[in-house]
């Protein structure tokens, strides 16, 4: 064996040891880059007061120890150089970009003025307040917006999760999650939590490895493909033909709950009426999915109980059939007889800032510190009346058209916390659209070309850098510390609320009581208290939660119009919409547009994730960028040997709309004809191809997912070795 | 102390990188790269059933190492109690033999000397697992004794 024995003795790598002696420390706070779903605990290894590693907390149940590839990045994302330090006060136009820093009371007493003053002249309602990322802050910010007197209180919500629970609610006037550890049939419906949620991937892998039968929905190969019994690869925007075609299946093959539906749904007659339109043979033509495919799916989902359906919270409703589409989709689930059971989808409401833990807070009290009725209808009520009949919040995606067209009334001025104009179709409309206003103020992180936009910009600081309270879904809590101080001046977005506060809203006692006296007012029925929690740096277990039981229905019925499941939805006959999950064509699409096609004949869908980013949260950051260097955009062999496209050429996709540039990625993972386009690059932003009104008519979510486009080698560019 | 190695189980890895991240994390690697650990992207195509798969792939910590061999100066070496192959960076004059015979490009190039993983040895000598088994969220990394 040829060792070599001529021991030197090497100092040993740094091992980043936490010892008294190397005054190196663990300190113990929680990530929150992405979304509240995961918000994984952080051992934050501290010397001489900065952050020196990052490793997940092992006795924190959800992450138990680890993180994904954008936690570990955190160091890069706390110290990073584009952090905001100071207050600022634009100077110049608002295309300059050129900011002086103030002090904090300068800037909260400006922002103040401004707000009493455009209140005064135009209502509160005319101005809003937006929510982006981090989301702690949103039920503090909602209620500074209700005790202002604004009804415009809006976040990144309307482009998110809120669509799939309208959708959930018409049906069944409750969202119903995927019980998944004790399913035996997962329906994996347009969704990847590989890449989206790492905590539920580990779980998803457990139960897969116990034998559960997984059913793959959607046009990509994600790894989950590898471990699907059967893979659906639909045309995207399909989704609503698809789970028509099943249904189909399902009724004809006399496979669904007939006591259920008895019971307790209202409009099967003309659900199945309308559902014989669906044979699989024209589901076949629609999706492109092979009808025998569709039967076995349908056949294995309807006879393995308990079976759940799992959707992600918004691709199946980023597409301008979205809603009804998803409502055809969880129309499954209650005529399976899977609503509401163990192991299928099953009702539970959140506790605090959307996780499901058994525990019941006062937050929506606390949110709506005064009743709709007292305030101007909100933005977008007019345009989309079923959002705003079941989504306790404005529709921040008609913002940049009230912005622009002031009616029903003129909206002046925005109170942005991390506020991204790239979130919106048509990005570029929102961003002038933000250039119009009277006065439009961000708090952030990041110096980001939104913020380089608002008159004042605030420092928002990190999770590291403050003290939140963070409930997980393994009945666990955490109430943190700040692990750092916080860089330069900046502050945690709920301070900065309570400070607009005392200065806007005076007279609202409650918020007077400062984060952690709001956090009591809210935890009350749990029997938690912040003095208590502090106790537990790590966190630590909730004692005597109980679940809620499943068929809640038979003693409550359901909180829809009948009180039933409604396969025909009262709520959007009354609003003059179709009350079936009828099933449209995307409105760009070769059967809906065949001139456009003819021009654009590639489908484009965008949005879907890759692990290391989450919108534009982490592309700043060198160990991030080290991983993906450049925006990429994913084409099938065969579309791009057409094109003579090679891998790694830039190309131009353009639709009817715009263009962008971006690098080629040649990939299988998409289908032939498919064009995979990943969101939010600052350089190459593919909602600026996208129309401003490219919507759902029922909750005016932007179809991000199915459009029409073409692509093309840009000649000149070498081609990238890499 | 028996030899002990990486482990991985390629079922459960999902591509998500956050060993690549860790490794960085850990030894202070420049923004750019490289890291110590990269993941491999394979990718079937449609005949075969279109799927993708990855390996995360760092040091073996070879038993029988090229590395070790071809080194002109003996910066490489292998821990006689665990097997732990090292790299002694104050005689390591960079020429990159280590990196022509390594069969999987393990060794770096940085800063004038070559580099490469080190099993995160204080950490392992002291019960921790290295840093890349830590963070796995899928739970396809590990650590174990070499079976021989």
């Amino acid at each position: 064996m040829a060792v070599n024995t001529f021991k030197i003795q090497s100092p040993i790598p740094n091992g980043k040891i936490p010892a008294l002696s190397r005054g190196i420390e663990i300190r113990k706070t929680i990530c929150s880059i992405c979304n509240p779903l995961s918000h994984c605990g952080i051992d934050a290894y501290v010397k001489d007061g900065v952050v020196i590693k990052v490793e997940g907390t092992g006795e924190n149940p959800h992450n138990q120890g680890t993180l994904c590839s954008k936690g570990a990045a955190s160091r890069q994302y706390i110290y990073h150089p584009d952090r905001i330090r100071f207050p600022l006060l634009r100077k110049g136009d608002r295309d300059s970009g050129t900011f002086e820093p103030i002090s904090w009371d300068e800037a909260l007493d400006r922002i103040a003025g401004e707000l009493l003053r455009i209140r005064e002249e135009s209502g509160p309602e005319s101005i809003a307040f937006y929510a982006g990322y981090p989301k702690w802050m949103r039920p503090f910010l909602k209620r500074l917006a209700h005790s202002f007197g604004s009804p415009n209180y809006c976040s990144e919500s309307s482009t998110c999760s809120a669509g799939a629970l309208l959708a959930s609610k018409l049906n069944y006037g409750v969202a119903a999650r995927a019980d998944m550890s004790k399913s035996n049939c997962l329906m994996v419906w347009s969704t990847n939590p590989f890449y989206s949620n790492t905590s539920a991937a580990r779980k998803l892998l457990d139960v897969i490895e116990r034998g559960v039968h997984v059913i793959e929905v959607g046009p990509l190969i994600t790894p989950l493909t590898s471990h699907a019994d059967i893979h659906l690869r639909i045309r995207p925007g399909t989704s609503g033909a698809l789970a028509l075609s099943m249904a189909h299946v399902i009724i004809e093959e006399r496979l669904f709950d007939r006591k259920f539906i008895e019971e307790w749904t209202i409009g099967f007659k003309e659900y199945l009426a309308y559902v014989q339109q669906f044979p699989p043979a024209l589901g076949e033509q629609i999706t492109g999915v092979s009808a025998e495919l569709i039967q076995r799916a349908a056949r294995l989902y309807a006879t393995t109980k308990p079976a759940a359906i799992l959707t992600g919270p918004n691709a199946t409703v980023h597409h301008t059939n979205g809603i009804q589409n998803h409502r055809a989709i969880t129309a499954l689930i209650g005529l399976t007889g899977n609503f509401d059971r163990e192991g299928g989808n099953y009702v539970a409401p959140p506790s605090y800032l959307y996780v499901v833990n058994g525990v019941v807070t006062r937050q929506a009290a606390f949110e709506q510190s005064r009743p709709w009725e007292e305030m101007a209808p909100r933005i977008g009520e007019d345009r989309y009346p079923v959002w705003c009949r079941l989504i306790p919040e404005a529709q921040a995606i008609h913002l940049p058209f009230q912005i622009q067209q002031r009616k029903p009334y003129p909206v002046r001025a925005v109170v942005g916390f991390g506020i991204n104009h790239r979130m919106w179709p048509g990005s570029d409309f929102m961003c002038d659209s933000l250039k119009k206003l009277d006065f439009f103020v961000d708090v952030d992180l990041f110096m980001t070309d939104t913020a380089r936009l608002a008159d004042l910009v605030l420092p928002a600081c990190s999770s590291f850098e403050r003290s939140e309270l963070k409930f997980y879904p393994e009945q666990y809590v955490i109430w943190t510390s700040p692990v750092i101080e916080p860089i330069g001046e900046s502050r945690p977005d709920v301070d900065v609320i309570l400070d607009l506060a005392s200065r806007i809203t005076p007279e609202d006692a409650l918020l007077k009581k400062g984060y952690e006296g709001c956090m009591d007012w809210i935890l009350k029925p749990t029997g938690l208290c912040v003095s208590e929690l502090k106790r537990h740096p790590g966190g630590c277990p909730i004692q005597h939660v109980r679940m809620p039981p499943y068929q809640k229905y038979q003693d409550a019925g359901f909180s829809t119009p009948s009180g039933k499941m409604e396969f025909t939805s009262a709520v959007l006959k009354e609003m003059g919409f179709d009350p079936l999950p009828q099933y449209r064509e995307p409105n760009f699409s070769r059967p809906a547009t065949p001139d456009m096609s003819e021009t654009f004949p590639l489908i484009l869908t965008t949005g879907a994730r890759l692990p290391m980013l989450v919108h534009s949260r982490t592309y700043r950051l060198p160990w991030i960028r080290y991983l993906h260097p450049d925006p990429m955009v994913d084409i099938h062999p065969m579309d791009a040997r057409e094109r003579k496209i090679s891998s790694g050429d830039w190309v131009e996709l353009s639709t009817r709309r715009g263009r962008i540039r971006v690098k080629a990625h040649l990939t299988e993972t998409v289908p032939s004809g498919t064009i995979n386009m990943y969101h939010g690059y600052p350089g190459a932003d593919v909602n600026e191809v996208i129309e401003p009104d490219y919507v759902d008519p029922i909750s005016g979510y932007p179809g991000f997912k199915s459009l029409l486009c073409e692509v093309r080698r840009i000649s000149g560019k070498a081609k990238d070795s890499a | 102390m028996a030899t002990i190695g990486f482990q991985f189980n390629g079922l459960r890895c999902s591509g998500c990188m956050a060993c690549v991240v860790a490794c960085m994390d850990q030894n202070d690697l420049p923004g750019g790269g490289p890291s110590f650990r990269h993941v491999i992207r394979i990718e079937r195509d449609e005949y075969s059933g279109p799927s993708i798969d990855f390996i995360s792939i760092s040091c073996h910590h070879c038993d029988d190492a090229p590395c070790i061999t071809v080194c002109p100066t003996g910066a490489i070496y292998k821990r006689s109690e665990d097997g732990i192959v090292h790299l002694n960076e104050n005689i390591c004059i960079g020429c990159h033999s280590c990196l022509m015979v390594c069969p999987f490009g393990v060794p770096k190039f940085l800063d004038g000397k070559m580099a490469k993983c080190h099993f995160c040895t204080e950490r392992v000598d002291r019960g921790l697992a290295p840093a890349c088994v830590r963070i796995c969220p899928t739970g396809a990394l590990g650590i174990a004794p070499v079976e021989k």
